[in-house]
């Protein structure tokens, strides 16, 4: 019956993401590869969840309040007016968001275009929509924009790019420069731009999240996508949005409600509680994931890893495997996994080749382990002790 | 070109009887004579849905009608854009509603074309008007009560417990289970919770994701009207080609004739509801039989979403997946809403053999990746529940709609039996009005009560004219009060 399936389904793979959790789960290894905290969300939220149960927000349910916020928070971070009744639409999670985006723009044959190396969510909901992605390689070790390379990307029939800043998995933050580079192109080719900002509040460094829906001309053809996940520490809510330009932000809003008619209502009303954080919240979690950066850059560098790029955002650090270890990532996180047992994510998944994109990264594509930091003091000290564990007399490790 | 086979990351090959429409080549995907129109309607968001709002979140002047008469909110005279009016809606109409949009007037045209009818939906509407002029909601299909509180205090656990970050994909292993034990109980079907089921965001999802993850763009999907209003669209996005097959008064047979000449090889799929909403038909063993044979037969799959299932008054629910020669190729869709009065949870599933589940999971790993994990955990002690639970909840549904269906035939409705759901249609053509909206619009206006007009569940629109739905997952007083005001001011308003 396999014939049953759609070609759309018959071109998945399961993530490779989850593939390695299950191996390490089964191994008892720990976890520095799926982007989700193992520390307890924060208690003010939890409990505005617990009230919201209790006082019976149990029913389908969209809470114009959120969009209120949201509306605030666009303004005082961005500059950017947003018209709380039209232009936001609720979902559940950034991840319904953006699928919800590509239907809504995308016809048939439309070319998108994406940097890579790239979150592996993003292709699909494009190719579910029809959709035709385009990969513009960004160049490592520090993940710089070419825009040489963007331009040529662009076609007769490029209807969007999309960009993830803070960005998953590098932590790069899009600075200016470069954003108004992207802002040129999508202007002087009538391109759609939706982006992914569910790290915004997550950078480091005093390095500033800028969103592309704020430079000239661009919020009348931009969707930001985002959600309370990262921010709360709640991924498992799947309470996010889409904010945009009214006919959009509706259309988007309609095929949410018939792709899941609403996101559940006892964390929509939580995430009042949560948008009305105090700005203590915001630094604190910003300090104490830089804390974190710092301590697993150091950890990676001290064993012979090769980290040029110190992340500016997002809670994740990917690591080169060294010229000297002939392993590629998926090997070398295996043995990582049976000989450390410390799980991390091999970066191939992120890197788009040949088939759809113009340029080869075929060179370094599986040279890359991405270290997810979103973790509990202990979970990291006791990462950093078994891999310590490993090294050799010259202080690298062993597999390295 | 990549062909045919696909590799699991453990390396299993699977060979494919080729698609004619393969993935990568998006210029190969051929629109054919479909015809891709909309119209993209720029309408404001959905209110508050519950009419004592605690928050004030109500829009009442934004309200525009559909097409570019922006009504002000003291008319009632809005349109709804029908199925077929709006496939020949001209780009300059769309331009004109486009322009009248919000405070950034030169929006570049950018909407996707090929999605049929996107607009806020029927019941939005409803609900922001029942709000306006005060009415008794008997509209919208969610309840005005809370669900049990064991259930409730599971979830409360849940979060306390730290059960709050990305759940497995597919479903908490302890929901899965609970949802395997629960099918077996109703159907006799031994299944694997881990390679027969998938947890999404409630059961609106779990059809999304079996339609994306198993229909082509160009395949046949039979529907029969009237229909709940996500399949029509959700087979649009998947590029389906949809054959209608009405039911009809008084009892909402299955036509059976009529199917067996629209269904033929190239059928890919019967999507199909049971027990029915709107008017609350329950598909009898003969009838399943029939379609059984005629998809045995003609290799035909079947998705059928059974979210009422609990909700029978006079005979029992039946499974299609549970006759001979068809769990291999039927989707049973569910979810917790409705049989536990938390609509607003969201959460779903679709059981199915491996080899369906399949697109099914990866679909939903692409819309949504994961479903609220507090809500999952409470959801596996819902669905523990003991047979007491269902007894009380049919027995309390029988109650409420004995005083609606008693209410709503002393008035004067030409009441259909309803054997399920919480749904029951009339037909309102006696009071004199011209059709399902306008009578609706008389309702509301003039009765203080709301119901769903339901010519939009259907291809045809002319089709569900003469019939309205109410429903009766409404506290008892709530009932009483409707059905009275309905006595006092609709009664003996009779044409005929």
């Amino acid at each position: 019956m396999e014939e049953k399936l759609s070609s759309v389904a018959k071109s998945l793979k399961p993530s490779p993401i989850q593939q390695l959790s299950y191996l390490a789960e089964r191994t008892n290894a720990i976890n520095l590869a799926e982007g989700f905290p193992d520390f307890p969300a924060p208690p003010h939220i939890k409990a505005a969840a617990v009230s919201a149960i209790t006082s019976d927000f149990n029913q389908y349910r969209h809470v114009q309040g959120i969009c209120d916020l949201l509306a605030d928070k666009m303004k005082q971070m961005h500059g950017l007016d947003v018209d709380p009744l039209t232009d936001i639409a609720i979902c559940c999670g950034q991840t319904e968001a953006f699928a919800a985006t590509m239907f809504a723009i995308l016809n048939p044959g439309d070319e998108v275009i994406l940097f890579d190396p790239s979150f592996e969510t993003y292709e699909t909901c494009i190719l579910m929509a029809g959709g035709v992605p385009v990969y513009v390689a960004l160049e490592p070790p520090y993940w710089m924009l070419d825009r040489v390379k963007l331009l040529d990307a662009f076609t007769a029939k490029t209807k969007a790019l999309v960009l993830n800043s803070p960005h998953n998995p590098t932590g790069k933050v899009f600075n200016m420069d470069e954003l108004e580079i992207i802002a040129e192109y999508c202007r002087t080719n009538d391109c759609v731009a939706i982006t992914d900002e569910v790290y915004e509040h997550i950078t480091y460094d005093n390095e500033p999240h800028i969103s592309l829906a704020s430079l000239p001309g661009m919020q009348k053809r931009t969707i930001i996508t985002s959600s309370l996940s990262k921010t709360y520490s709640v991924t498992g809510w799947r309470v996010g949005w889409a904010i945009g330009p009214s006919c959009i932000a509706s259309a988007i809003r309609n095929i949410h409600t018939k792709v899941t008619d609403s996101a559940p209502a006892p964390f929509q009303e939580a995430a009042l509680t949560a948008l009305t954080s105090p700005q203590e919240y915001y630094k604190s979690l910003r300090r104490d994931y830089e804390s974190k950066r710092d301590f697993v850059f150091k950890l990676l560098s001290e064993v012979g890893f090769q980290v040029q790029f110190m992340p500016k955002g997002s809670f994740f650090i990917f690591a080169a495997i060294p010229d000297t270890c002939k392993l590629p990532d998926v090997e070398f996180v295996e043995e990582l996994i049976k000989q450390a047992g410390v799980v991390a994510v091999p970066g191939c998944g992120f890197f788009h080749t040949s088939r759809y994109s113009r340029e080869n990264v075929g060179s370094y594509h599986n040279r890359y382990i991405r270290f997810a930091f979103c973790k509990g003091a202990t979970t990291l000290t006791s990462a950093a002790h078994k891999i310590r564990q490993l090294v050799d007399a010259s202080g690298r490790l062993k597999i390295l | 070109m990549h062909l045919g086979t696909y590799h699991s990351t453990h390396g299993r090959n699977h060979a494919f009887k080729l698609s004619h429409l393969l993935l990568t080549c998006a210029h190969s995907m051929h629109l054919g004579s479909f015809p891709f129109k909309m119209l993209l309607l720029p309408l404001c968001t959905r209110p508050s849905l519950r009419i004592t709002l605690s928050k004030p979140s109500l829009v009442t002047t934004s309200i525009a009608g559909i097409g570019n008469n922006k009504s002000s909110s003291s008319s009632l005279s809005f349109q709804i854009s029908r199925a077929s009016s709006i496939s020949t809606v001209s780009t300059a109409k769309e331009d004109a509603v486009m322009a009248q949009d919000g405070p950034n007037n030169q929006h570049p045209v950018q909407v996707a074309k090929h999605l049929e009818k996107f607009k806020t939906t029927i019941f939005t509407q409803m609900s922001s008007l029942a709000i306006q002029h005060g009415a008794i909601n008997l509209g919208q299909g969610f309840p005005n009560f809370d669900g049990p509180e064991f259930v409730k205090e599971a979830a409360i656990q849940a979060i306390k417990d730290g059960k709050n970050q990305y759940a497995r994909g597919y479903g908490v292993p302890d929901l899965n289970s609970a949802v395997a034990a629960r099918f077996q109980k109703d159907t006799g079907l031994v299944v694997d919770p881990e390679k027969e089921i998938t947890v999404t965001s409630g059961c609106t999802e779990a059809i999304a994701a079996t339609i994306l993850g198993l229909i082509n763009p160009g395949d046949e999907v039979i529907l029969f009207a009237p229909f709940y209003d996500s399949y029509e669209a959700t087979l649009s996005m998947a590029g389906a080609k949809i054959t209608c097959i009405t039911l009809r008064p008084p009892d909402f047979a299955v036509p059976i004739d009529e199917l067996k000449s629209a269904i033929s090889k190239d059928t890919r799929a019967i999507l199909m509801n049971t027990p029915h909403n709107p008017t609350g038909k329950m598909f009898t063993r003969e009838e399943l039989n029939q379609i059984a044979s005629l998809c045995i037969e003609n290799d035909v799959l079947v998705f059928s979403d059974e979210v009422y299932d609990k909700l029978t008054f006079e005979m029992d629910h039946i499974s299609i997946a549970s006759l001979p020669g068809m769990y291999e190729r039927t989707v049973t869709l569910n979810s917790l809403g409705k049989t536990f009065s938390l609509t607003g949870w969201k959460i779903g599933w679709a059981i199915a053999p491996p080899h369906l589940i399949w697109g099914v999971k990866q679909a939903h790993s692409y819309l949504t990746f994961a479903t609220s994990t507090p809500m999952q955990f409470a959801a596996a002690a819902a669905l523990r529940a003991p047979d007491s639970y269902y007894e009380e909840l049919r027995k309390d549904y029988k109650a409420k709609k004995d005083i609606l269906v008693e209410g709503l035939k002393d008035v004067g409705f030409t009441v259909y039996p309803s054997s399920g759901t919480y749904f029951v249609v009339v037909d309102h053509t006696r009071f004199g009005l011209a059709d399902d909206i306008s009578f609706c619009e008389y309702l509301i206006k003039e009765v203080g009560v709301v119901a769903i007009p339901t010519s939009v569940f259907y291809l045809n629109p002319n089709d569900g004219k003469n019939l309205v739905r109410f429903t009766f997952c409404k506290d008892e007083e709530t009932l009483r009060s409707a059905v009275g005001r309905m006595k006092e001011r609709l009664k003996g308003k009779l044409c005929n």
